[in-house]
């Protein structure tokens, strides 16, 4: 009998013994999860932009303060590689933490399943219309980090002093530029890409250009239109602006920006985020420099960066309570004041201060309520291949002198049978 | 053991090529035979020659074949011909030839990505050092890099400008290898200077400036970062070589599968040129053996 109930007793306090020692494990688990240190890798190209990466840096660093265990760290990939580093890293189930990616770059993360589904992190926040594209298939994928518009900016003195018109056609833009250039010489009259080598900022440059004169480049069925007439009056209207001699020809954008920042640049098409890099620490005063809605009849497009998490990550549950924070009040508020005029997740006004101090901003903010995604719809993650078409007829209107309409019909027939 | 010991000395670079070239050789040519996407590359299926038959019918590719033609051709003629005058006239004393060796030496000793964007500088069509002379000698401004008569020249001016150091370098050891009694009889029996060189010296170099061909036409087959950085391929695909294509195939339409298709079709390209080196320094060997 004792035999048994010591056996009995022995196996229950084993049993308990073991339960505890489990739990206890599993809670001592926890605890040293809770307190160990956490770092999260964020690949963002922006962090190397000068003055504005410092600024948005220092705004997700807030995250930081308010959670000691967790370590921010930058992976800061140029812009005109970041596409491809990225791909080839989470491609090889490698890659950062957390992405600020170009959409159509979160479109094609998106499509081989890198990103994990956010609904959790975007819970009770008050997400506006510039997250619509992050839910991909019924699932949130993205929130938004930044919508940067596209807008017609200016060097205000300038045009003064040259007593030129803010242009409303296109025709009125190449006489203001010419007649700025004429006015003060040196000065260039309108800054545009232009070239294929810079092809991806500059399809979606174009794309401005495009629904500007009213591209759809699909249809209601959803098929490709390419060879439509507003494509061919929009590549026309290109070409015009490219023959009249007043833009630098060879000049790679970076260049013209800078020289638009050194004064040297009358008039641009550019988005929000590249206005704030002119208008941050250059020679070109941020109130001498205004903004006014593009030349064409029909809003145009804008720049799109989604944040996202990615699957391969060690630390997605503490990546998802970054990404609830920054679209919380506290994290949108930070990034408000290192992402200019640009719309944010959530509605998060531009103060009244800093568009008195920047007379650019507010057209910006005006132009996103019309804007258009550079992605096609329905073709999200191939808008680059059917743009690479696109930009190819164009580059043959204006090195080749072919007739826009004969290109578009060619780049239409080559899409028609890929796609 | 004594028998082992050159196994024991193959091994080593064995190892290294087995992993880091023909393993990675191997996995391409079988991509190129399936869907593989970039963002997937653990996913794609076998589509048997579906790639290679799209390129085919595909007329970019017969323009991005052409240019890599043109371009490796030239390159080589005009790369090896400055190399070899180079070397002959370096190969003599002269007041100065080790900064003028130095001087020419430039060119191959700056990387690639640095040269091009230097190069890039020059060929501004606004502020460019080229345009400014040009527009000194009352001849106007030049596209030199957007337009279709100009952009593959202005690109093959910076590849010479890397490679021919590199063929002079090769010509110089080898005309240092020349017998100088050999040289110093045919003067004696009365040989003038271009008999001399066609007799006596062209002969010693002559493998040495093949050899050199054979790797400027790989290295032109292959070359990425001048081209890219200059032109992106353009305008209208006059630069755009077949690497050039299989970056954009790759990275903007995400088909690796494609891609290692090109990448296929310009490794059989550079082993074409390997095999009529091989075969003629095959006959000149059996040529010296009679």
């Amino acid at each position: 009998m004792f035999d048994k109930i010591s056996r009995r007793n022995l196996l229950a306090t084993a049993a308990i013994a073991a339960l505890a020692w489990t739990v206890g494990l599993g809670a001592g688990e926890t605890r040293a999860q809770s307190s160990e240190k956490v770092t999260l890798k964020l690949a963002n190209s922006q962090w190397l932009d000068a003055l504005r990466g410092k600024n948005l840096w220092a705004a997700v660093s807030k995250y930081q303060e308010a959670n000691p265990n967790v370590t921010l760290e930058q992976e800061a990939i140029p812009s005109a590689e970041f596409a491809d580093k990225l791909t080839t890293e989470m491609g090889a189930g490698q890659g950062p933490d957390v992405a600020m990616m170009q959409e159509g770059l979160f479109y094609a993360m998106a499509d081989a399943g890198f990103l994990v589904d956010l609904s959790a992190a975007a819970e009770g926040a008050k997400l506006n219309k510039t997250n619509e594209n992050g839910v991909v298939d019924g699932k949130r994928l993205g929130v938004a980090w930044q919508r940067a518009v596209y807008a017609l900016i200016y060097n205000k003195p300038l045009v003064d002093a040259a007593n030129a018109k803010v242009p409303t056609t296109v025709d009125e833009l190449i006489a203001s530029a010419k007649a700025v250039s004429a006015a003060t010489p040196g000065v260039i009259g309108f800054t545009a890409r232009h070239q294929i080598n810079d092809f991806s900022g500059w399809f979606m440059d174009f794309q401005s250009w495009a629904y500007g004169y009213g591209v759809n480049w699909v249809d209601a069925n959803g098929k490709l239109t390419i060879n439509t007439p507003e494509a061919v009056a929009a590549v026309t209207a290109f070409k015009k602006t490219y023959d009249a001699g007043i833009i630098p020809i060879g000049d790679s954008f970076p260049t013209q920006r800078t020289r638009f920042k050194e004064k040297h640049a009358a008039f641009s098409i550019d988005n929000s985020g590249g206005t704030l890099n002119i208008a941050s620490g250059g020679a070109l005063q941020s109130g001498d420099l205004y903004a006014a809605p593009m030349p064409f009849k029909n809003p145009g497009a804008h720049q799109q960066i989604f944040v996202g998490v990615s699957s391969h990550g060690k630390h997605q549950k503490e990546a998802m309570a970054f990404v609830k924070w920054l679209v919380g009040p506290v994290g949108q508020q930070a990034l408000r004041e290192a992402s200019g005029p640009d719309a944010l997740a959530t509605d998060v006004p531009v103060s009244e201060a800093y568009s008195k101090a920047n007379p650019w901003a507010p057209t910006f903010v005006k132009l996103a309520e019309t804007s258009r995604s550079t992605l096609i719809k329905g073709y999200e993650v191939e808008t680059a291949q059917i743009m690479r078409f696109v930009m190819q007829a164009v580059e043959k209107v204006i090195l080749a002198n072919a007739d826009p309409k004969t290109a578009l019909a060619e780049a239409q027939s080559a899409i028609d049978k890929q796609f | 053991m004594v028998r082992l010991l050159p196994y024991a000395f193959i091994l080593p670079p064995m190892i290294y090529l087995l992993v880091f070239m023909f393993w990675p050789l191997s996995r391409q040519m079988y991509m190129s035979l399936t869907n593989t996407r970039i963002v997937n590359p653990n996913r794609g299926r076998f589509i048997g020659l579906g790639n290679y038959e799209r390129l085919i019918e595909d007329p970019a590719f017969y323009v991005s074949l052409k240019a890599t033609l043109v371009y490796t051709v030239l390159t080589v003629i005009i790369g090896v011909t400055l190399g070899v005058v180079a070397a002959l006239a370096i190969d003599r004393p002269f007041k100065g030839r080790a900064v003028a060796r130095a001087i020419l030496l430039f060119g191959w000793a700056v990387p690639g990505v640095a040269a091009s964007l230097i190069w890039l500088w020059m060929y501004n069509e606004r502020s460019g050092v080229f345009n400014r002379i040009t527009e000194l000698l009352g001849l106007g401004r030049f596209s030199w890099l957007t337009s279709t008569d100009y952009a593959l020249g202005s690109v093959l001016a910076v590849t010479v400008w890397q490679v021919a150091p590199f063929v002079m370098l090769v010509v110089l050891a080898a005309l240092q290898s020349v017998p100088q009694e050999v040289r110093e009889a045919a003067r004696i029996d009365g040989a003038d200077g271009i008999s001399t060189f066609r007799a006596v010296t062209l002969p010693h170099i002559r493998p040495s400036i093949q050899l050199a061909a054979l790797l400027v036409a790989v290295w032109s087959i292959r070359r990425f970062d001048i081209i890219y950085l200059l032109t992106g391929g353009g305008p209208l695909g006059s630069t755009s070589t077949l690497v050039v294509k299989l970056r954009q195939t790759a990275f903007e339409g995400h088909e690796l599968g494609m891609a290692s298709a090109y990448g296929a079709i310009g490794l059989a390209l550079a082993l074409m040129v390997a095999a009529i080196h091989y075969t003629a320094e095959q006959r000149r060997m059996k040529r010296m053996s009679r």
